[in-house]
């Protein structure tokens, strides 16, 4: 995407007053306006963003900046509690609820001077790998096959954002990723998608989904925007008991794509006859490229990584019906009246969650219930460090590991799976990097056959943040892509 | 079938979420599905590994014990579906 937009060109620009906030802004809300079609938007801050930028102007003039970013206006997953601003999860439940508290990483973004333009839509309550979930309807992929006008969905859960940026809505937009909720959608629309490690980001005032595999991240055009969003939004908060005290790198600063000597492993689990050709050929072209650049190509192995699908889907139902038995029409959010105080919890949760937020409070209350506990809950929680150990030896060895991101490129969003564990098999790539708590990259490789973006994944251990970047940026630079959909919803 | 739908609707009470009779058999499909599909962990032995309940090995850090003027009644009470004073207000508990 080297002639749109980036972070890092738009702070260029208006350092050297070729552009004002304020007209920025104006242009985004403009594609919002002309991209409505896609549905990435929940809520559009239009007022409240001019007023923003006008303040952005006004800094620069009097060289006040809070930021070299002050002023740039991103687009934010509904799920980031926006003092003032509607947040709703994507859900019934929460559809009226405007937060009087700012969550931190949209407050760090602020704090940089970065402007919300509005909020993204996303999968009710981040639960889902499509974006089909939401309340407010699909999110569209603004990518379609070649010669097709059949629609696509975006990925999930933070389709919104990774749509947005791919569609020019936003040039860089933040997410949260539970199970591959940045990493997937980032894949499917050939943007750049960074889950951070577990405690890099805070998560305070983020809506909680499952506390333990919860992260936000940025999804972005380029690499070096990536790592940009990371400065901004990373670091210890006190209010985030699980936030790390690690002391966090300069990204952005410090990012070095020279990747000489660096061994980078190929996780032979991750192979399978299911795969598409042309991803396993991207991800064997990506390997011999890294190869060619210098690095080490080491096979290794992961032995349970068929484990990490169900044990996910275990502990993040498990931690969800905890996390979401607060929306009980008392104190916030939807209310449907009752007979009595229970009959009031009951129809107000069942009137205001969707069908698969629903299903995972039932397998979470399940799982969790008397009888069952050990039998799941505590055995996923065995397999989880099995699984944890299996990355702990891998890092013994390499330096990274490269992986596809998803199995498959961007599919139709009318061709729904009866079965809900087809649609979880989206994330089989991807949960894994949760369970462990390790950092997690998708950066767009090439097109497939039908013209869709393939998205490579790249992992290292924990807090090496700056290392996933450097060995993304080497890829970045040497492929090159710059692939950017057809805009057809500009009739 | 481990949910059939007398256990089912035992599962919605246990999490206050009432299921209507027509979406019985549809949720009992998905359900079972899940559960056949997470039955798979049952053959990983497990017997002499300690679970994981967070992936960051960090202490739990204690705060200063002081007191601050954050979350006032009124800033509690700003969504609340309907309050009377400074309480939210429910379907009436005790006859």
């Amino acid at each position: 995407m080297k002639d749109s937009y980036t972070l890092k060109s738009l702070a260029v620009l208006l350092e050297n007053n070729k552009i004002s906030s304020k007209e920025l802004t104006s242009e985004y809300l403009k594609n919002i306006e002309n991209g409505k079609e896609l549905n990435c938007y929940n809520t559009i801050s239009q007022e409240k963003a001019l007023i923003d930028a006008e303040k952005s102007d006004k800094r620069r003039k009097s060289q006040n900046l809070r930021s070299k970013y002050d002023g740039i206006p991103i687009g934010i997953k509904d799920l980031f509690c926006t003092k003032g601003v509607t947040t709703t999860a994507s859900s019934k439940i929460l559809s009226n609820f405007v937060p009087n508290y700012e969550s931190t990483v949209t407050q760090n973004c602020d704090d940089a001077g970065l402007i919300s333009l509005g909020k993204l839509n996303c999968d009710e309550f981040a639960m889902g790998s499509t974006n089909k979930t939401s309340f407010f309807g699909s999110v569209k992929n603004p990518w379609k096959s070649v010669n097709s006008d059949i629609e696509l969905v975006p990925g999930g859960s933070s389709g919104g954002s990774a749509a947005a940026v791919s569609a020019d809505l936003c040039v860089a937009s933040l997410g949260t990723d539970t199970g591959g909720s940045i990493r997937q959608p980032a894949s499917f629309t050939g943007t750049v998608g960074l889950k951070p490690s577990y405690g890099r980001v805070s998560r305070w005032g983020i809506v909680a989904f499952a506390s333990s595999l919860d992260q936000a991240g940025p999804i972005t055009k380029t690499v070096e925007d990536a790592a940009i969003l990371l400065d901004i939004i990373s670091g210890h908060d006190e209010k985030d008991s699980t936030s790390s005290v690690n002391p966090k790198e300069n990204y952005y600063e410090n990012l070095n794509s020279d990747i000489k000597g660096m061994k980078i492993g190929i996780p032979k689990e991750f192979r399978s006859d299911k795969l598409p050709a042309s991803t396993q050929k991207s991800w064997d072209e990506c390997a011999n490229l890294l190869k060619t650049n210098g690095a080490e190509i080491v096979e290794i192995s992961l032995p349970h990584t068929m484990s990490a699908l169900p044990t996910y889907y275990i502990i993040a139902p498990a931690e969800a019906s905890s996390n979401l038995a607060r929306y009980d029409g008392v104190r916030y959010g939807l209310r449907v009246k009752g007979n009595d105080l229970i009959d009031m919890y009951e129809k107000t949760r069942s009137e205001g969650f969707g069908d698969e937020v629903k299903r995972r409070i039932l397998i979470g209350t399940y799982v969790l219930s008397s009888g069952y506990y050990d039998a799941y809950y505590i055995k996923a929680q065995k397999i989880r460090s099995l699984i944890k150990s299996d990355y702990v030896e891998a890092f013994k060895k390499v330096d990274a590991i490269l992986t596809p991101s998803t199995p498959s490129t961007a599919f139709e969003i009318a061709n729904e799976p009866s079965d809900p564990v087809q649609n979880y098999l989206n994330d089989i790539f991807t949960v894994p990097v949760n369970l462990a708590g390790l950092p997690g990259i998708s950066i767009p490789y090439a097109n497939d056959e039908n013209n869709l973006p393939i998205g490579l994944q790249l992992i290292t251990n924990s807090f090496e943040e700056q290392k996933l970047l450097n060995v993304a940026k080497n890829i970045e630079e040497t492929i090159n892509y710059s692939e950017t959909p057809e805009k057809w919803w500009l009739k | 079938m481990e949910f059939d739908k007398k256990s089912l609707l035992k599962l919605g009470k246990l999490a206050r979420i009432s299921i209507s009779d027509d979406k019985l058999n549809n949720l009992s499909k998905d359900l079972n599905s899940i559960l056949e599909f997470v039955d798979q962990l049952k053959e990983i032995k497990t017997d002499q590994v300690d679970p994981t309940s967070n992936a960051l090995n960090q202490k739990l850090e204690v705060r200063d014990d002081k007191v601050d003027t954050k979350n006032s009644a009124e800033d509690i009470l700003e969504n609340a579906p309907e309050k009377e004073m400074d309480f939210f207000v429910v379907p009436k508990v005790i006859e």
